[in-house]
């Protein structure tokens, strides 16, 4: 099987010193009990995974879940090398490719009592990808496209499932081995998962108070023998993110959450606490522009081309995110990232070279598309009404200024943003993407092909397209690693979704935490099986 | 003075009802309801769900329907349901609310036990270094914004200290010690701007009684000054002072947001914020709705208490 998954993963390209266990995590024998004290930022919109796309959601509930596969939790970068089993004890590819098979673990229940078998993970997938004959139905299905390939779900007996695919697709493995991928159970209703939790992970929901906490705490019939090692977790919610900061400094919390650790604040956790653990990682989230491509001038190739030459990219790293991002094209660059362009390649695209000459070639391109001086293009730069996306939508507009476009600035409401996307009623967005799984489907599918609901650039270029389901279905690692690098390339000389830089995560925990590994993509490591203090 | 009371009663239900047209109107005009916000932080929109889970929700009616089932709601003691937990309202406004009280009370008490004594004692020394030292104290507490104290007091024990208060709530039967903790420094912070107010409008009231003729009788005829400026001019002060006292009570219980959110306490003020961010309606109608009640009922106090201070007050 190991052969197999090197044949259809990318395990050989992604060792890294990312992909070592922590030194402190393996260094002393880990000890059981205590109550780790986790920072939550908000109440998550519901606690049902499959419905949302927030950390938010995943950070207190995949603790409370189980995957078939999950990326292990101990190796910092996921990668095909490094899914293990959970519900799922072996796993074959078969028919070329077209199935997936795997073998379930025996004797594992729901926290209450039911027996887990092959019907709940042919359930969970049914209703992820809104099979026909389901009945139940999610109210939000944000990753109803990662199934897309899927043709039909077979459960011949309790401890076997098999995934029918429409056609080979490598990925799918990784799709299903994502925080955002747990098996749900076939007997509770999928709303009633909302406000409460019945999973088969390591730890059970005690209690959630909205708006103040949310407590786990050690499932003991637990299928995984001695795990998990912790009594508990508290997921203390707090608002206000110097207050969670304090918190954290002060001992109140043990560790940070994903996303919430700026260059500042780890900087300042660091003078005040010298022994605070900080891990630089990265978000899988990018900072990039929409370019709405059905509205002119945007139709136009010199005009999406100026505006994305005309902003410096390194320029933007260091005044708008004080130097905690980096670089990259639409795939998580490296070393957190498996697909990431090399900096050589990089370095030919748009917005990394001399900005005073990519500015003179984007005023050249302007000027043959018959703006000037004279004739100023006037644009509106649409942005969320959150500091963080007006700080980017600014350093744009004033990059925009310098080749005498004429942008000004509307800030949308929150509640707004995504609708008026979907409906391309704006010019130029400021925008952030998160990105599930660090893999080219995940994010491909989801972002760039024509008609995808969330293309919002609704950029369309059949060939890429063709480029896209290529890759999708390639054995190759190194071939497909070498087709989506050129499928980077392009998407970024079409101006597809121009990307400014990818977010660095500064993981703060004390150090009495062990095992707790920040993965390169914040939604996938927050299962807590392994975590253990001695305080 | 029966009369009044339910007089003032009457015109309190009146208040209210005005209230929660208002209300309802208000937060119905801002940008977005609850199923854009689902939809917006799972990123992405499907029109036909949208229109599926807006229907779910009854949002789809018209306003005024909406408005009569509230009030129909509200007449026989239901609040309805969270839009975003799908709770009872009641049953997440419920634990919130004596938090808020007992914030709001201890400000209160952190404003009276500050303002009214400097208030006094800078009356009495009127241009003494005291008095000016007290004036900039006031000036200052009046000039900074709550949440900006909050997070100074929260900055420094976690500087000099290594410490800040409990992040989750302690329940006073659980430990009494730590309660009062977790409340002391909130408190401070509340009430600081409310105390500085108190301190400005005693002061300036007791100057003015401090120049009756009464008062100056009193000098005149020997009576210790302890006794002249808190016996007969105090009282005669405290008039504009309960008018103040009522409505800071009414802005600390709406106005305890920023506090609440910076010392994390789960209270009402900090939980508004969040309801109206995700615009649930039921929870943020009633909410408000209790907000306008306090502020009514304290005015209604503060207009009973003038009688008790001022014989010559009398209610018909």
């Amino acid at each position: 099987m190991a052969g197999r998954m090197l044949r259809w993963g990318l395990g050989a390209l992604v060792a890294s010193a990312l992909a070592a266990p922590s030194a402190w995590g393996a260094a002393a024998a880990p000890r059981h009990g205590g109550v780790l004290n986790a920072m939550h930022r908000e109440d998550p919109p519901s606690l049902s995974i499959h419905e949302e796309s927030t950390i938010s959601t995943n950070w207190p509930m995949m603790s409370c879940y189980n995957n078939l596969v999950l990326f292990n939790p101990l190796r910092g970068q996921e990668s095909a090398a490094t899914i293990i089993g959970e519900l799922a004890t072996a796993w074959r590819w078969q028919d070329g490719g077209r199935s997936l098979a795997f073998t379930l673990r025996r004797g594992v229940r729901w926290h209450d009592g039911q027996p887990f078998t092959s019907k709940d993970v042919k359930y969970t997938f049914d209703l992820v990808r809104e099979a026909p004959g389901i009945g139940a139905r999610l109210r939000l299905n944000p990753r109803k496209q990662w199934y897309a390939q899927v043709q039909a779900i077979d459960a011949p007996d309790p401890y076997t499932v098999v995934f029918r695919l429409k056609r080979p697709q490598p990925s799918f493995l990784l799709l299903l081995a994502s925080g955002y991928s747990p098996i749900y159970p076939a007997h509770i209703p999928p709303a009633e998962l909302r406000t409460r939790c019945v999973g088969t992970g390591p730890f059970k929901l005690k209690e959630y108070r909205p708006g103040e906490l949310i407590e786990m705490v050690r499932n003991p019939d637990y299928f995984v023998k001695d795990r998990p090692y912790l009594d508990g977790i508290r997921f203390i919610i707090i608002k206000e993110r110097g207050t969670r900061i304090a918190a954290l400094q002060a001992g109140r919390l043990d560790v940070i959450m994903p996303q919430e650790g700026t260059k500042t604040a780890a900087e300042q956790l660091k003078k005040a606490v010298p022994s605070m653990v900080i891990f630089q990682t990265s978000q899988n989230i990018n900072d990039n522009i929409l370019v709405n491509f059905k509205r002119p001038p945007f139709t136009d190739a010199r005009v999406r081309r100026a505006m994305s030459l005309a902003i410096d990219r390194r320029g933007y790293i260091q005044a708008v995110r004080q130097g905690g991002a980096v670089p990259g094209a639409s795939m998580l660059p490296r070393p957190w990232g498996v697909w990431g362009l090399p900096a050589s390649e990089l370095a030919t695209l748009p917005g990394t070279g001399d900005p005073a000459r990519q500015r003179a070639e984007a005023r050249q391109l302007l000027s043959e598309a018959g703006f000037g001086p004279g004739h100023p293009l006037r644009v509106v730069v649409s942005t969320r009404a959150i500091a963080l996306y007006v700080d980017m939508a600014t350093y744009v507009i004033d990059q925009l200024k310098q080749i005498g476009v004429d942008a000004t600035l509307e800030q949308v409401e929150s509640a707004q943003w995504f609708a008026k996307l979907t409906r391309g009623d704006y010019e130029l967005g400021a925008n952030l993407t998160g990105i599930g799984v660090d893999d080219p489907d995940a994010n491909f599918y989801e972002n760039y092909v024509c008609g995808s609901p969330r293309n919002y650039s609704q950029y369309c270029n059949p060939e890429v397209d063709r480029m896209i389901d290529a890759q999708s279905q390639m054995p190759d690692p190194v071939q497909r690693t070498r087709l989506v690098a050129e499928i980077q390339k392009r998407l970024e000389i079409d101006g597809a979704r121009p990307i400014l830089a990818w977010d660095i995560d500064y993981y703060a925990m004390w150090p009495y935490v062990h095992n707790l590994v920040p993965h390169q993509s914040v939604y996938s490591y927050a299962r807590f099986q392994e975590v253990w203090i001695d305080r | 003075m029966r009369r009044f009371i339910v007089r003032r009663l009457a015109l309190a239900v009146l208040t209210l009802a005005g209230m929660s047209v208002v209300i309802f109107v208000l937060l119905r005009l801002a940008p977005g309801n609850i199923v854009d916000l689902l939809f917006q932080s799972a990123g992405y929109v499907d029109p036909a769900e949208k229109q599926r889970i807006t229907h779910e929700l009854l949002l789809d009616r018209p306003v005024a329907v909406q408005y009569v089932q509230w009030v129909r709601q509200l007449a026989g003691g239901d609040l309805g349901t969270s839009y975003r937990y799908g709770l009872p309202a009641w049953q997440i406004i419920r634990p919130r609310i004596p938090v808020t009280v007992e914030l709001g009370v201890l400000a209160l008490a952190v404003a009276i036990g500050l303002g009214l004594p400097s208030g006094v004692v800078s009356a009495a020394r009127q241009h003494t270094a005291l008095d000016y030292g007290l004036r900039i104290v006031s000036l200052a507490g009046l000039s900074m914004p709550a949440f900006w104290l909050g997070m100074l007091i929260i900055l420094v024990l976690v500087r000099v200290f290594g410490w800040i208060p409990p992040m989750l709530y302690v329940a006073p039967q659980a430990d009494l010690r730590g309660h009062l903790l977790q409340f002391l420094f909130p408190a401070l912070a509340a009430g600081y701007r409310s105390a500085a107010l108190i301190n400005r409008m005693t002061r300036s009231s007791m100057l003015e009684v401090l120049r009756e003729d009464y008062v100056r009788t009193g000098w005149a005829k020997g009576l210790p000054g302890r006794a002249v400026v808190y016996r007969h001019a105090l009282r005669n002060a405290l008039l504009p002072i309960v008018t103040v006292l009522g409505t800071e009570f009414a802005f600390l219980i709406g106005g305890l947001i920023v506090t609440e959110t910076v010392f994390n306490l789960p209270g009402v003020a900090r939980y508004l914020v969040e309801a109206i961010l995700w615009r649930d309606y039921p929870v943020v109608q009633n909410l408000v709705m209790f907000i306008a009640i306090v502020v009514v009922l304290s005015n209604l106090a503060v207009d009973i208490l003038y009688a008790r201070l001022d014989p010559r007050i009398r209610y018909t």
